[in-house]
């Protein structure tokens, strides 16, 4: 979902710029000011985003259709909380952009907006209101799901503002409703398997 | 910092994502949604370059190589990046 350079219109690609940048220092005043950067959360945070990048990179080709990879997202909103996962999400699709070309430096607002901070809210959201601190594997499935789905369903939108066509919208959203599921099964598995082993992240 | 037991996931996932990124990619393709909205539309990527890393690709190396050290090398900034936090955050406090 990483959109490469000249997807996007000047004025799509600037206007999500925009808005990512206001997400992400949004995102790094209330982390620092509001809930207290401690020494555990960087390093809980260090630690995600090395996985996440990995994890990304470990990309299943589906003969004769598409290619799928965890986002990651959900998890990092669900384990980190809101802020620090837009965090998260937003130093690995810099690195990945800056150092390794993968997405455009000129869509790079753009990939933060859906994946680092569309999914990770969603995620986050999804997973509270869905009781996930009682039920972490349906709610972490469901938010997995819809984080992946509401990602790809924005990449859509600003491809289809971009360039006057609603194709991009039902062709990201259709094959992310369906990608969704795997990256569902795997947020609700490994979430449910924290909640076993670590009992200290506060999600009731 | 991540712990033993994370760090050796992540070396045991990086080892074996040439098979992923490289091998099963290039016997199978790879081939995003993005890519197909993008057949549809006509797009196509420009050509501006900034990074000799490309697509996890490591100049002189094999490709698969190349996917593990670009890798390593990402997996080591994001954790030089988390001890630079730290630091500050210590030197606050």
């Amino acid at each position: 979902m990483h959109i490469p350079d000249g997807y996007l219109s000047v004025p799509v690609a600037v206007g999500s710029f925009i808005a990512s940048l206001a997400f992400v220092v949004t995102a790094a005043r209330r982390v620092s000011l509001k809930q207290g950067l401690s020494v555990e959360g960087i390093s809980l945070m260090t630690a995600l985003s090395a996985g996440i990048f990995v994890a990304q990179m470990i990309a299943w080709p589906i003969p004769g259709g598409t290619s799928l990879h965890l986002v990651g997202g959900a998890l990092a909103g669900i384990i980190l909380g809101p802020w620090l996962g837009v965090l998260s999400m937003a130093l690995v699709l810099t690195v990945q952009c800056l150092v390794f070309h993968d997405g455009g430096i000129t869509a790079l607002g753009a990939n933060v907006l859906n994946m680092g901070v569309v999914a990770v809210l969603i995620g986050y959201s999804l997973f509270r209101f869905l009781g996930g601190g009682r039920r972490p594997l349906i709610a972490g499935l469901v938010a997995g799901w819809l984080s992946l789905l509401l990602a790809g369903v924005s990449c859509g939108v600003e491809l289809s503002v971009s360039w006057g066509s609603v194709l991009p919208v039902y062709v990201m959203g259709l094959w992310h409703a369906l990608l969704g599921s795997v990256e569902g099964v795997i947020t609700g598995s490994v979430i449910a398997y924290l909640r076993v082993k670590e009992s200290r992240l506060g999600w009731s | 910092m991540p712990g033993r037991k994370a760090i050796l996931t992540l070396g045991v996932l990086l080892l074996t994502s040439p098979l992923f990124g490289v091998v099963m990619a290039e016997a199978i393709g790879y081939h995003e949604p993005l890519d197909l909205v993008a057949e549809e539309l006509g797009l196509s990527e420009s050509d501006v370059e900034w990074t000799p890393l490309r697509d996890y690709t490591f100049p002189g190396l094999p490709d698969w190589l190349g996917y593990i050290v670009s890798g390593a090398l990402g997996v080591l900034l994001i954790l030089l990046t988390g001890y630079t936090l730290r630091l500050v955050v210590v030197g606050r406090v």
